[in-house]
């Protein structure tokens, strides 16, 4: 990836311990910054957590972060709390069920098309996988029965919840939002307040 | 803040083995207002709510995740062909209902909307007109601080709106600019968020917006009209209880059908209220469903029926101008010129509202609708501060296919999950067609690049329709069901057509009069002693 983030570093967590920050926000904000990574997985097995960690490396990696953002935790933490988002499709499992069913898919497709373990892949092997089992054209014994591209919508929807709420990930696209204890005055085309950092380049051009 | 904005503090409680005039079940937009018009008229009136009871200024953060507290979380499983997203799309939970969500759009619908059916032969009419609704409209404006134009360009002739527009923020200026160019009209749009403090009458002040772009998930300073600021307050204030965490299961009725008591599971006791007449307004999922689950106001075997969803496509693009979405008003400008198309392959229309965008739905929209992972999402979402949308808000035609059922599954009460088919028809998909057309043309002219559409279905509508035939529908012009002595059912169920207007007005001018009809109507009926 082009070493894009261009938004000036730190303005996200220095924004939150100011008083442009309401303290309800601060304290769901920090809480995220601070949260430790996930060393062992309360939902997944070992080796279905290693297949969900290398599926979330794909779907958003952070070559650049050391550490990463713990996706593969938060959702783990997400399955074993139980908390759903109000609905599912019906033609699929419940939430669990549809995590673990599908973590074996992917190493499934894993075997059948590079003869090795999900985990395992390198990242464009494991990006084939994920193609494949977005464009619903994975085949096996567990895509026979689940439906392996809406399976792929979910993951991937889940991950980018996470990945979007964190402030480093909100930092990265230049979102200020969180500064609500004022509100904002300049809110048209081309306007900023004084305290919101320009736009980069970088953040302008990408598509 | 004034002490009638704490009304908590001296609120009546009510017994639950006292015999209430009126239990209400659920606070939003359905509730709220016949809860405090029942009150004022002397009734003992308690409401029972799914949710907590926020205080928004100390708990409610301006962080998506952190406010999913606000939705309606049980879950639900979508069907049929156009399956729909619950949960933060469109349900809400807590004291105020999905009011607390919504994003305080309040255009009335307009008079034809009412009779879709005479019009075009399709749909149903309702057994009510615009105007029966226009003073509850004219009256809903004026509580709430409704902010808008003096002069609005579409419908009947109307008074200025009373508090002048909210600021338009970036998105609403390049949909301003984009239908110009093309000879479109537009207006700054009706929002219930007001753009200068207000007295309210039996609230007291409530204060200006602050431009803080997140009605969506929950106003911090009140300035937006949700029920737990308006109607609720002075609902309490004449004397109503209201009683949030109470999670209604069930209703006891006598030999005759007529319920007696409404249960409920408070802090994991099941407790019950008596009451001589219940007010069903938990919302166009919840409400059939206790309905079905316990065969009630069902002769008819419309409950569930009629499930209808707006057309609701979202249309993105990249602007050279900073955006930054996060500001502002989400819906600062609308257009109904395509109200009624005159090029149109459709029954009905829709209109055009600017939207603002926070950024995990909008990433979410991106993953799900645009399939981007990996750098290329990285890379999308990196454009977010030159991102501006439009939508459309289109009606709905009922369809023998879409419905609610009970699934087989059991939620953590043992009571089963609903399930909801829904698939758009030939008149969604041809109005929804005809809308990406204009609103393409509109970001075009406004000079956007990268434009996608993400297509989607907005609001709960339908499942407990309001007719005059008790073969075909489920409640009267009134609200009160058939079937069931003394059951009033007041929420989006009861919507016969879809309406091309955001529905929450609406579902407020519908409570108000149906609290004034069962005021007027509850001597012949016998009742409220």
């Amino acid at each position: 990836m082009e070493a894009l983030p261009a938004y000036p570093p730190g303005t996200v967590r220095a924004l939150i311990h100011s008083d442009l920050v309401t303290p309800p926000t601060r304290r769901a904000l920090g809480e995220r910054l601070r949260r430790k990574p996930t060393v062992k997985p309360r939902f997944f097995d070992r080796h279905a957590f290693g297949v969900v960690r290398t599926a979330c490396d794909r779907m958003i990696p952070q070559p650049e972060r050391d550490p990463p953002i713990d996706l593969a935790g938060e959702l783990d933490g997400r399955l074993a709390e139980g908390s759903g988002d109000g609905w599912r499709y019906a033609k699929m499992p419940p939430d669990p069920e549809m995590h673990v069913r599908g973590a074996a898919g992917l190493d499934q497709t894993a075997h059948q098309m590079f003869g090795t373990g999900f985990a395992s892949l390198p990242s464009a092997e494991a990006e084939s996988v994920l193609h494949v089992v977005q464009s619903g054209k994975a085949s096996g014994e567990v895509w026979a029965k689940m439906d392996a591209a809406c399976y792929f919508e979910e993951l991937l929807a889940l991950v980018v919840d996470i990945y979007y709420a964190h402030p480093l990930a909100l930092e990265e696209i230049g979102y200020v939002g969180m500064a609500d204890a004022h509100g904002w005055q300049a809110i048209g085309m081309d306007e900023r307040e004084a305290h919101e950092p320009a736009v980069s380049k970088a953040q302008r051009g990408a598509a | 803040m004034t002490a009638a904005m704490h009304p908590v503090l001296r609120m009546r409680h009510y017994p639950p083995g006292d015999v209430v005039d009126a239990v209400v079940v659920g606070t939003g937009a359905g509730g709220a207002p016949l809860m405090a018009r029942l009150a004022a008229a002397g009734l003992s009136v308690v409401a029972l709510e799914a949710g907590r009871r926020w205080s928004p200024a100390e708990e409610f953060a301006t962080d998506e995740s952190e406010q999913n507290k606000l939705f309606w979380m049980d879950e639900r499983l979508s069907a049929g062909g156009d399956p729909l997203a619950f949960g933060k799309n469109n349900s809400g939970i807590g004291v105020g209902g999905s009011t607390l969500h919504y994003t305080a759009y309040t255009p009335r619908a307009q008079p034809d909307d009412f009779r879709i059916h005479s019009d075009f032969g399709v749909g149903a009419d309702w057994p009510i007109s615009y105007d029966d609704l226009a003073p509850y409209y004219d009256a809903l404006e004026r509580f709430l601080g409704v902010s808008g134009p003096a002069s609005y360009p579409w419908g009947p002739k109307r008074d200025p709106y009373p508090l002048h527009p909210l600021p338009l923020n970036a998105a609403a200026q390049l949909m301003e600019r984009g239908c110009e160019a093309l000879g479109i009209r537009t207006s700054p749009a009706a929002n219930a968020a007001l753009s200068g403090s207000y007295y309210q009458e039996g609230v007291g002040w409530r204060p200006a917006c602050t431009n803080r772009g997140f009605c969506q998930a929950g106003c911090s300073t009140g300035a937006k009209a949700s029920m737990d600021v308006t109607f609720v307050p002075l609902a309490v204030g004449s004397g109503a209880e209201v009683r949030p965490e109470c999670f209604v299961t069930g209703f006891e009725q006598d030999r005759s059908g007529t319920i007696t008591g409404v249960d409920y599971i408070h802090g994991g006791a099941e407790q019950r209220q008596l009451c001589r007449h219940v007010f069903l307004c938990a919302g166009a999922i919840e409400s059939p469903r206790l309905l079905m689950i316990h065969g009630l106001a069902n002769d008819s075997g419309q409950v569930g029926r009629n499930f209808m969803a707006h057309t609701g496509m979202q249309l993105w693009g990249r602007f050279e101008e900073t955006v930054r979405p996060y500001k502002g008003i989400p819906g600062g400008l609308i257009s109904e010129d395509t109200h009624r198309p005159a090029d149109a392959n459709f029954a009905g229309g829709y209109l055009l509202q600017s939207i603002g965008v926070m950024p995990i739905t909008y990433a979410g929209q991106v993953a799900r609708g645009r399939g981007l992972w990996g750098d290329e999402l990285r890379g999308h979402m990196r454009g977010y501060n030159h991102t501006a949308g439009i939508n459309i808000l289109g009606d709905c035609l009922p369809h023998e296919e879409n419905e609610l059922v009970l699934s087989e599954e059991s939620d953590a009460r043992g009571l089963p999950k609903p399930l909801i088919r829904f698939t758009n028809g030939e008149n969604e998909r041809r109005m929804t067609s005809h809308a990406e057309k204009v609103m393409r043309e509109i970001w075009t002219a406004a000079g956007a690049t990268d434009l996608w559409a993400f297509d989607r279905n907005a609001h709960t509508i339908g499942t407990c329709r309001m007719g005059t035939d008790p073969g075909e529908a489920v409640v009267d012009a009134d609200c009160r069901a058939f079937g069931v002595p003394n059951l009033t059912i007041c929420d989006n169920s009861v919507f016969p057509s879809a309406l091309a207007a955001n529905p929450a007005l609406t579902i407020m001018a519908v409570s108000l009069r149906t609290a004034d009809r069962f005021l007027a109507t509850r001597g012949e009926r016998g009742a409220v002693q």
